[in-house]
């Protein structure tokens, strides 16, 4: 859940009265945008992208102008323009228009949560307006704060003073950068970052800090953000159909988290425990078709409701339901096995019989009754399956998944399917 | 007043040793104690600990207690009510709901001065709360440990604190040793600790500290107190991807590090980033080499490299961990705890292949789990055949259903089309054993059916006879039949398959045809011996021995009929029904495919197939040792259940070639899904009896529904399309429908048919009359519209029929005539072919010999149709039957009250 870019942001920083920007949106007028060059005399041209991608600068995705012509010619060249950085991808859908902020000054600043501190920390300089990374640390403050104190002028201060930043940056900075600290604390934020933030002199001289750039992170955890009024469109750009839909049923009770890994894997894993999920997901590799943690005891309503969304949506190209974690400490294996077969079995009587061997590795409370209330699913349904116990070491059970479906590739698929009766290609 | 922490540590610490972090005299107290989650973990974490939860929480609820194995403990509305009855703590336990933690640790502080340690469970707090609460924490001199977590435990002290680590039974896994345990992960830290068992490591403190962004009880703080803990001679750390946590981390002792999450630096999805203070320089790559550094090893442990240093090593694979530690520990010269305890290697504790051939690798053979698993495992294996949930099952079938697409029905799995190309008996099994029989068990099939369809001397006859002569339809002379076969006809039958499956469930016979099986271990008392035997009373049956006869004839093998025979008496009727019906349920019910109901019940369905294929033959062809002149023996040792078919709808045996037609037509019949109006009053009828109480529930009434719910308008019709050929057919030289050179011109009379039905059609238009009656066979409402349509079962027919070199002559003509109604103009498009003219078409051409000579009369080919549909409609009638009484729950299959409506 992340907001880059200044049309957004600057909205945002208006909570707290921060400073920013000229900006419009992709719907700005020609009227619009020649009155902004005509305030402004040189604007910038910036793809919108959901969510968050970085290195946007360095790829010459801002664009400049000083006219009208040249602005839509940028809005052209970026309105859909695909943006690559390590191993994201975004594609822009519209392009924000922003008067320039002359100025001689521009701070990097960002609040986060340090581990190395265990505590909110900033991150300040007054050299930005380029990566944190490639500024001398000399002139980098990192400095943690309190919590319940939260960022006070005095830490800016000292910062500052620390960095040796130019006098007449300081005071405009004591007195604006710790209204970000309300901005990110109240409204449920992660991160904030602002870079570069643009001193603009205005009479006699006098600096206003004016945000032009704008990043970001909320946490999915805490509902603060939802004062904030954001559209939901804004949080969906980086998540699947299947993500969206099983992520809804994110609450404490019971984990959900869910990734799609490949969408042409063969492995589906509903995986118990963060530890189990992340072993699984490694061994596993390419084969699976999504990381999970269904941990947290979750009630049979719950369960059932993921397994069926995950059923869904990859059950048809699975060769193995591989249903795998440590032995539980607390998590009902009966419940959570219940659920998941009688899922299964609706998936099948809406849909149909599907190909698929089932593979099982847990240990838990109900352990016995839970296998044997899915053996009996299994069964009425006709899928082979092997249920290990938690004595079997974890990665050695996700091994023998993957040589099922390296069985089910080899012919076993087709086999399964005349046992199943099936005619279509499968 | 401010706590002074552990010197050296820019930040508060009070934890000085790993002995002090959960100990015997640490008392807790639980915040939300009646919560879900406490409410199960909290009576074995006290009842472990020896009882060290003081009191617990819960607003509202003073006055409750939770009950614990070691005795109740009391709840209150707050702590300090707790406080105030003058108990005392210094540990608190947050169990609370996200929201609720950050305001629950403040009360923990703010209320108790001798706090000392909180440990937080809850998962998902936010970032904002937990950067309050490490303030709290801080400020206030409180280590905290969590959140996120599983909380600590002590194998030494024998004390869990917070979560459930080792589970519900701790004792397992909390092992007394010399290792101690740090884990992101709460679910590995007891997996970590019992797989250490197996090189004989046991464990000291295991923290299990959550993953959350803030570890308010992390790496770093753990090193300390590990280097102080006399008692720990290694430790494992367990850590996954994102924070500084385990950076240059001086542990003072060797450790195995193990990181998993090098997958997670793969995800494609957008990162933000937000400085260089996250998200970068923390993946998994990054940390294993911040543990290879600190230990000195220049890379991954695995069995077959294994590199570690004195200082320890960093594996990437939990499983490693054991023998990586031992690796570790014999460099520093030190030896394993106690003797290993079991292996990781795979175990299968369950399995079914369901009769595919696994190669080797994947064959594993089950082996016998751990105690107490081993006896749990042992008794789900004493419940014989499936368990099948109930559920409402009005308009739904766990037995058919129709493609909407092709409009195909299947039954259990098995289409229609399929099995119409499947001896009979296979299919009159199917609905019962959800499989296609054996050739072992359609002749044993045909044997119990045969047995039964002879119904001279019995009120059945009678009955039908009776109804009959009243004037009645086809279905109603069967139902008056079906009424007499009651519960009380089938008691004895049922009793003996119920008992059959009771001697051999537990014997180890996967299969019912193993004659090999020593039925010599099977002990039989009197009681059960009587059971099996025939009465004096049926002293003059002969069936039994015709029955057995007849077995040995085609060869049959079945194992519950050799240990019937061993019993040395003379067997009833009934135990050989039930011994015949076990063979061909045996296997089902082993692989569990079909419950222990099903197969009980098998032998009232036989009955009834045969009861009512008797009784539409009329009553005079029933005699003493023959049926419509065949002899007994003949019957029961060489006929298939078409050929009874056939000799019912004609009273003669058919011939190869007739039999065909005659199965691929009851085949095509068997069902159209639950929605059908004979499913419909079959699911009615059991649901009225109450299928909750299985033994309530009168199957003959049930076939009964089925038969009531079909009548002229549904599977009478069948006469239409054979009246519609006759009439294109009547006065024309037809000797053998099946031969191609018939030497009629088909094209010729399908465009004469056309042309008058155009005009008809015209001049119905014209006076503005509805127009000629819709022809039968031609036409359908889903396959229509194109230039050319097909009825996707009709091709198939014709496919296979084709591929034959088999001939229908009718068939030929329907397919001539909706080629003869486009040309003409008659219709716009080619119309299809539909099932139904398959039907008539096949089942005109059996008939027509008899029609010709005047032996059968228009009305008879009526009665024929009627019948063909019903032989095919009880197989699956059967299939809806067994389904709704293991599936449905009482009276499911009304309509509520809401949905009726009211018309004037």
């Amino acid at each position: 859940m992340q907001i880059t870019g200044m049309l957004y942001g600057s909205k945002l920083l208006k909570h707290v009265e921060f400073p920013t920007s000229d900006v419009l949106g992709p719907g700005a007028t020609e009227d619009e945008i020649q009155a902004l060059i005509a305030r402004h005399k040189l604007i910038f041209i910036k793809p919108l992208f959901k969510g968050g991608i970085g290195k946007k600068g360095k790829s010459g995705l801002i664009g400049k102008a000083t006219d009208l012509k040249t602005a839509l010619a940028e809005k052209e060249r970026l309105y859909f323009v695909e943006h690559r950085h390590e191993n994201a991808v975004a594609k822009a859908n519209g392009v924000t228009f922003e008067g320039g902020v002359p100025a001689d000054h521009e701070i990097y600043f960002s609040i986060t949560d340090s581990t190395e501190f265990r505590a909110p920390t900033i991150t300040l300089t007054h050299r930005g307006g380029v990566d944190i990374e490639d500024v001398d640390a000399r002139y980098v403050a990192q400095v943690p704060f309190e919590a319940l104190t939260g960022l006070k002028a005095f830490v800016v201060a000292n910062a500052l003073s620390d960095i040796g930043a130019p006098k007449e940056v300081i005071s405009p900075l004591v007195q604006y950068l710790p209204r970000l600290w309300e901005l990110m604390h109240h409204y449920g934020m992660t991160t904030l970052e602002l870079n570069p933030i643009r001193m603009r002199p205005g009479r006699e001289g006098r600096l206003t800090p004016v945000a032009c750039d704008f990043k970001c992170g909320f946490d999915r955890d805490d509902p603060r953000w939802q004062r904030l009024g954001l559209p939901d469109h804004l949080f969906t750009a980086d998540t699947s159909e299947f993500e969206q839909e099983v992520n809804q049923l994110r609450t404490h009770q019971g984990q959900s988290d869910v990734f799609v890994i490949n969408d042409k894997g063969t492995i589906l894993a509903p995986t118990f425990g963060g530890g189990a999920n992340s072993l699984v997901t490694e061994v596993l590799g390419e084969a699976a078709i999504i990381s999970s943690d269904f941990g947290g005891n979750p009630p049979y309503g719950k369960m059932k409701e993921v397994a069926r969304i995950c059923y869904k949506h990859w059950l048809r190209q699975a060769n193995v339901l591989f249903i795998i974690g440590g032995k539980s400490n607390n998590t009902d294996i009966h419940e959570t096995f219940r659920a998941m077969g009688d899922a299964l079995r609706e998936h099948f009587s809406e849909y149909g019989p599907t190909p698929l061997f089932v593979v099982v590795g847990r240990g838990g409370p109900n352990l016995v009754r839970g296998m044997g209330t899915l053996a009996e699913t299994c069964d009425s349904l006709n899928l082979p399956y092997r249920f290990f116990g938690f004595d079997s070491a974890i990665s050695e059970v996700v091994n023998y998944a993957k040589k099922v479906d390296t069985w089910m590739k080899a012919g076993g698929r087709a086999e399964i399917a005349q046992l199943l009766g099936i005619k279509s290609p499968v | 007043m401010h706590k002074t922490g552990i010197k050296g540590f820019p930040y508060y610490l009070g934890l000085d040793s790993l002995d002090e972090v959960a100990t015997r005299t640490d008392r807790v107290c639980v915040l939300n104690i009646l919560g879900g989650e406490s409410r199960q973990v909290t009576p074995v974490s006290h009842a472990f600990s020896g009882g060290n939860v003081v009191f617990g929480t819960s607003p509202g609820r003073r006055g409750q207690r939770l009950a614990t194995p070691v005795g109740d403990i009391p709840v209150y509305n707050n702590v300090r009510e707790g406080l105030s009855d003058g108990l005392s703590f210094n540990t608190g336990v947050v169990y609370l709901p996200p929201s609720g933690v950050r305001d629950g640790v403040a009360e923990l502080i703010r209320v108790n001065p001798d706090l000392r340690k909180i440990v937080m469970i809850t998962e998902k707090i936010s970032v904002h709360d937990a950067r309050e609460i490490r303030a709290l924490g801080q400020a206030n001199g409180i280590d905290i440990i969590g959140g996120n977590c599983l909380g600590v435990a002590d194998s030494w002290n024998r004390v869990r604190i917070g979560g459930a680590l080792g589970g519900d039974h701790p004792d397992e896994v909390l092992l007394k040793g010399s290792i101690a345990i740090f884990s992101n992960s709460g679910g590995f830290t007891t997996t970590i600790a019992q797989y250490l068992g197996t090189e004989g490591w046991g464990t000291t403190t295991l923290i299990s500290s959550g993953k959350d962004v803030y570890i308010h009880y992390a790496a770093r703080d753990f090193a300390h107190a590990l280097k102080n803990d006399a008692r720990s001679k290694a430790a494992v750390l367990y850590a996954e991807p994102g924070g500084y946590y385990e950076h240059a981390v001086d542990f003072g002792k060797p450790v195995v590090a193990c990181v998993v999450g090098r997958w997670k630096s793969k995800l494609t999805r957008a990162v933000g980033h937000a400085g260089a203070l996250a998200g970068s320089g923390d993946r998994a790559e990054e940390k294993e080499r911040w543990f290879m550094e600190a230990f000195g090893v220049d890379a991954l442990f695995t069995p077959e490299h294994p590199v570690v240093s004195a200082k320890g090593a960093v594996v990437t694979n939990i499983a490693h961990i054991p023998a990586a530690l031992s690796a570790v520990m014999r460099l520093n010269g030190e030896t394993p705890d106690f003797a290993p305890r079991g292996n990781l290697a795979l175990k299968p504790w369950i399995a079914n292949d369901q009769g595919l051939e696994l190669p080797a690798e994947l064959a594993l053979p089950t082996v016998e789990a751990v105690s107490p698993y081993d006896e749990q495992i042992k008794g789900l294996r004493t419940q014989v055949g499936a368990v099948i949930p109930r559920q409402n099952m009005k308009d739904k079938s766990g037995a058919t259903v129709m493609d909407p697409r092709t409009q195909v029905t299947s039954v259990h799995g098995y289409s229609v089309l399929d099995l119409a190309l499947q001896p009979l008996e296979a299919n009159f099994a199917l609905p019962l054993v959800h499989e296609i029989a054996t050739e072992n068990d359609r002749a044993m099939l045909d044997i119990a059916v045969a047995a039964e369809i002879n119904l001279v001397g019995d009120p059945a006859l009678a009955a039908a006879d009776a109804a009959r002569d009243a004037g009645n339809s086809p279905n109603t002379v069967m139902a008056a039949a079906t009424a007499i076969i009651g519960p009380k006809r089938v008691e004895r039958a049922l009793a003996c398959s119920a008992r059959l499956i009771d001697l051999f469930a537990h014997s180890g016979l996967l299969d019912g045809r193993d004659e090999s099986f020593d039925v010599g271990v099977i002990a039989v008392d009197d009681e059960t011996r009587a059971l099996f035997l025939a009465t004096e009373a049926e002293a003059n049956d002969p069936r039994p021995e015709a029955m057995l006869k007849a077995v040995h004839e085609r060869g049959g093998r079945s194992v519950f009929l050799k240990f019937l025979e061993s019993l040395g008496g003379r067997l009833s009727r009934d135990a050989i029904l039930a011994a015949i019906s076990t063979t061909i349920a045996w296997g089902p019910l082993m692989r569990k495919r079909i419950s222990r109901l099903t197969a009980e019940t098998l032998p009232w369905y036989l009955r009834l197939y045969g009861v009512m294929i008797g009784a539409s033959i009329p009553g005079r062809d029933h005699r003493r040792g023959s049926l419509c002149g065949i002899p007994r023996d003949e019957r029961f040792g060489r006929w298939t259940m078409a050929e009874f078919l056939f000799l019912a709808l004609t009273g003669k045996k058919p011939t190869e070639d007739e039999v065909r037609p005659l199965q691929i037509l009851t085949g095509l019949l068997i069902s159209n899904g639950p929605g059908s109006i004979t499913a419909q009053g079959a699911k009615g009828a059991v649901a009225a009896d109450g299928p909750q109480s299985p033994d309530r529930v009168q199957i003959n009434k049930a076939m009964i529904g089925f038969l009531s719910h079909s009548g002229y308008s549904h599977g009478g019709n069948g006469f239409e399309g054979m009246a519609f050929l006759i009439e294109q057919f009547r006065g024309v030289d037809l000797k053998d429908p099946s031969d191609p050179g018939h030497g009629l011109d088909l094209k010729a009379m399908a465009l004469a048919f056309a042309e008058k039905y155009k005009h008809d059609k015209r001049h119905a238009k014209e006076a503005g009359s509805d127009g000629p009656r819709a022809l039968p066979g031609v036409h359908h409402p889903i396959f229509r519209g194109k230039p050319v349509n097909y009825d996707p079962r009709e091709q198939f027919i014709a496919e296979y029929m084709s591929a034959r070199g088999d001939y229908n002559v009718f068939h030929a003509f329907y397919r001539a005539l909706v080629q003869a109604l486009y040309e003409t103009g008659a219709s716009r498009y080619v119309f299809c072919v539909n099932i139904d003219a398959v039907i008539a078409a096949l089942l005109l051409a059996i008939l027509w010999k008899d029609y010709r000579s005047g032996a059968l009369s228009e009305r008879d080919l009526e009665t024929a149709a009627f019948n063909v549909f019903l032989y095919g409609r009880m197989i699956g009638a059967a299939a809806e039957i067994d389904d709704h009484l293991n599936r449905g729950r009482n009276m499911d299959t009304r309509t509520p009250q809401e949905l009726c409506a009211f018309v004037v």
